[in-house]
């Protein structure tokens, strides 16, 4: 019979089950229980005889150090370096049995149920420090919600600052928030908040990155397509700032857990040898690289454990502290450091997450473009089997690299590791089929257009009043509204869902071979066989109407409900009769816009070829001469017609330039002329002056000679009239003096 | 770990504290929490057998002796012992150069 004191007994108790619990896989468990109460009985014994009346707890205690705690086995079974250092272990396992000791009070006596202030740990008044304290929580935690929340806990923090009490507490801080080292992606805090949380690493992550992802898809969706947000905007806005602030300042105020304690505290582990062992192992891989620092750390916790010994002994406590506190703020300070040198990864990460999102929003839009051009679809495709292949290829195509890139890049932010490349495999080979099915469908519409045939269609029309004949395009009888679903394709057609305007049509002028006005209308279209396109090019729908003498051309030409896209096309052929004048007016130009795509070579369509036919100004009138169009005001036109101008001002301008420089060149060809001109004639005058000059002195010769003779007289009157008139009359006077 | 116990066994007959006092006087701590367990993984193993010793100041303690087998077993972790031994002489004679020291774990 041993006596034995009632707490003692307890403590006994649950050592032996410890010891149980620990042996619970053992072969000879029972037996080694056996064995060891039989030596607890035997010191318990020794104690008694020494001369203790009966067994205290400081007594099992004692005994409990002597045979040691379950987890000192297991780490001495592993760990035999330790036993072949020096004298100093003795004092290590007494001061580790101590530690052993104050954890297990530690964990025993939590708060203790009263509030108190830290009157250690304290910043402001302890308040945070000793909150965190009774809900075992780092206070750093508990600090940043404060600050978080400041309006509201701005009062909390004063009314418990008065009330609740001060006391020395010992900082329970079995574990702390620190920035993890080992698995950062910029500074390690998701890591650290991870490793604290015991929660995956990615989601800390993914809180920190999701408010940003969803504003910038927000924009995304407020692009062309949607009007609405997704998200609410507090979700997104300002929460994203508030979550960069709070990481960027737990970065600055976290220290990082560089030493296998702090990671163990990091984690809430318990700081013994063990755990740091395994942390250390964690840490290094080779096994003398673990000796080495076992050793280290040993001496290192040994201190730390000297010193927490000494702080249980009170009186030490703030000055263990303070010297806790100066590495904290150095490293705080080196932070602050760091924190602006890392910034680049900040922005090497912002840069990875805008290309993930940039590819998203692509991802979103061809979703919306695919949505949006529904109607167009069922316009182009022909029945169902296309329509299947067109979404299969959007979506398998286009769709699986974006996504499939999406996922890589989010992959290795997050640092997951894909055991095997099943992932991989599944995007490549839906892409293929997608590439699959985009060829078919290439080939498809392909197919639906490889004739090209023309028909016309003559309109007879009444002759317009005057020389002249206006063309306009009508303004649209009936506005077609796109709504917002259907993109609105500008100059080639409108749509909506039961009707298509198409407005591919030109306008040609011709000579006409007879003396009256015509009009005729060609149209074309493309189908799958000879056949089909005629039937498709008869079917397009084209009207005009003529009102005095103005032609008035339809906004569009309109297909038959059902029919596809198959490049129709109207050409409206104008005649003029010589000397009769046309003006194409603006309107024309700006409502219907010409186009052709070619197909393949065989289509004779030779339209393209006469350049000319096609080239009119706006609002400038012409007349059609023999030899083919020509202004009508006499004016030239420019060489430039490639850009059919909504302004016909402008083209007048490039005309005038033109027009004036050629101006020029004539004119100084027209000086050259006539000056050339002038100096030939005045040449033809002085000849004519020497003639007459001659003749003249001929006559007076002649007169002189024919004094008797009066017949040189007739001669030279008969002779005058090829002289100049002036030159004559002397003559005249002198022979009828004579 | 082994290697010592049945070296102080093998010297003679122990009851395990004094074989904890042994290998304390050796300079290897070991706690008797940690004997215990091995020494019963002996005994099973047949390497090590017991006998119950009366005595006075308490409760029966058990004896330990070696068995044949548990002497062979001896002499194969001697060899064993001796071989890690010299390896690590050598290098650390080798490497006086080095700045590392490599501490070698013998396993017990």
């Amino acid at each position: 019979m041993i006596p034995i004191e009632e707490a003692a007994y307890d403590t006994l108790k649950q050592y032996v089950e410890s010891l149980r619990r620990y042996f619970a896989n053992e072969e000879g468990r029972d037996e080694i229980i056996n064995d060891i109460e039989s030596r607890i009985a035997e010191l318990f014994s020794e104690r008694l005889k020494r001369g203790s009346a009966c067994i205290t707890e400081d007594d099992v205690n004692a005994v409990i150090a002597s045979i040691g705690r379950p987890q000192d086995f297991e780490e001495q079974d592993g760990d035999n370096t330790a036993h072949a250092s020096s004298a100093g272990n003795n004092a290590n396992d007494s001061q580790q049995q101590q530690q052993y000791k104050q954890q297990q009070q530690y964990s025993y006596a939590p708060g203790s149920g009263r509030l108190y202030r830290n009157a250690d740990d304290k910043i402001l008044a302890g308040v945070c420090s000793g909150l965190a304290n009774s809900l075992r929580i780092d206070p750093a935690i508990m600090r940043v919600l404060f600050v978080l929340f400041f309006g509201i806990t701005f009062w909390i923090y004063i009314v418990l600052w008065i009330v609740v009490p001060v006391q020395s507490l010992k900082t329970n801080i079995t574990k702390r928030l620190y920035r993890n080292p080992e698995h950062k992606v910029i500074g390690g805090v998701a890591s650290g908040l991870a490793a604290y949380f015991k929660i995956e690493v990615w989601i800390p992550r993914l809180v920190f990155a999701l408010p940003l992802l969803l504003s910038i898809v927000n924009g995304a969706f407020r692009g062309p397509f949607f009007n609405f947000h997704f998200f609410p905007g507090f979700l997104t806005g300002s929460l994203v700032g508030t979550l960069i602030l709070v990481y960027i300042i737990l970065w600055i105020v976290l220290p990082e857990a560089t030493t296998a304690s702090e990671k163990l505290e990091m984690r809430g582990e318990k700081i013994d040898l063990n755990s740091i062992r395994d942390t250390v192992k964690e840490d290094l891989g080779g096994i003398k690289e673990r000796a080495e620092k076992f050793g280290a750390e040993v001496k290192e916790t040994a201190q730390q454990f000297g010193e927490k010994v000494k702080e249980f002994s009170a009186g030490q406590r703030a000055q263990n502290f303070a010297s806790e506190a100066a590495p904290a703020v150095r490293r705080t300070g080196s932070g602050l450091g760091h924190a602006i040198g890392v910034l680049f990864k900040i922005f090497f990460f912002f840069i990875a997450g805008c290309i993930v999102l940039s590819l998203l929003a692509v991802l979103v839009s061809l979703f919306g473009v695919g949505v949006a051009m529904m109607p167009f679809k069922s316009y182009l495709l022909d029945g169902n089997w296309q329509s299947i292949l067109a979404w299969s290829t959007l979506l398998l195509f286009l769709g699986v690299p974006i996504v499939a890139f999406i996922v890589w890049i989010i992959r290795r932010i997050v640092g997951a590791k894909s055991k095997s490349h099943y992932l991989g495999y599944t995007f490549g080979v839906l892409w293929l089929i997608g590439l699959f099915c985009f060829i078919n469908l290439g080939i498809a519409i392909k197919r639906n257009f490889d004739y090209r045939a023309k028909v016309q269609e003559d309109y007879t029309l009444a002759q317009p009043n005057g020389k002249k004949i206006t063309v306009k395009v009508a303004n649209s009888t009936t506005r077609y509204y796109g709504s917002w679903w259907g993109p609105n394709w500008g100059g080639f057609f409108n749509f909506t869902d039961d009707s298509l305007l198409v407005k591919n049509i030109g306008v040609k002028i011709e000579k006409s071979k007879d003396s009256a006005y015509h009009v005729f209308a060609t149209k074309s279209s493309n189908g799958s066989s000879g056949s089909q396109a005629e039937s498709f090019a008869k079917s397009v729908g084209f009207r005009l109407e003529m009102e005095d003498s103005t032609l008035i051309l339809d906004n569009g030409f309109s297909l038959p409900r059902g029919q596809k896209f198959r490049n129709q096309m109207v050409v409206v052929t104008i005649q003029v009769p010589v000397n009769r004048r046309i003006l194409i007016d603006h309107s024309v130009s700006r409502r219907l816009n010409r186009f052709n795509i070619h197909f393949s070579p065989n289509d004779d369509w030779s339209f393209d070829d006469d350049w000319d036919h096609y080239q009119w100004e706006d609002d400038v009138e012409y007349i059609m001469t023999s030899t083919g169009l020509e202004r009508a005001d006499g004016k030239r036109t420019s060489d430039n017609f490639e850009n059919n101008d909504e302004n016909g001002d402008q083209n007048d301008k490039v005309d005038n330039k033109y027009h004036y420089r050629y101006k020029q060149i004539e004119d100084s060809l027209k000086v050259k002329d006539s000056l050339k001109e002038k100096a030939k004639n005045k040449l033809r005058e002085e000849i004519k002056v020497k003639d007459s000059l001659d003749r003249e002195k001929k006559l007076k010769e002649a007169i002189k000679s024919n004094t008797s003779n009066k017949q040189p007289n007739s001669d030279v009157t008969t002779e005058e009239p090829m002289y100049d008139n002036r030159s004559l009359s002397p003559f005249m006077i002198f022979s009828k003096i004579f | 770990m082994e290697f010592c116990i049945l070296s102080v066994i093998r010297r003679g007959e122990a009851y395990p504290s004094d074989i904890v006092d042994e290998m304390r006087a050796a300079n290897l701590n070991i706690l008797e929490g940690t004997l215990y367990p091995l020494l019963t993984r002996l005994k099973n193993a047949d390497m090590l057998t017991y006998r119950w010793v009366e005595s006075n100041s308490g409760p029966p303690r058990k004896y330990f002796s070696l068995t044949e087998k548990g002497e062979i077993f001896y002499k194969e972790l001697e060899s064993t012992w001796n071989e890690l031994a010299n390896a690590v002489n050598a290098l650390a004679k080798k490497t006086e150069s080095m700045p590392d020291t490599t501490n070698q774990n013998p396993s017990f």
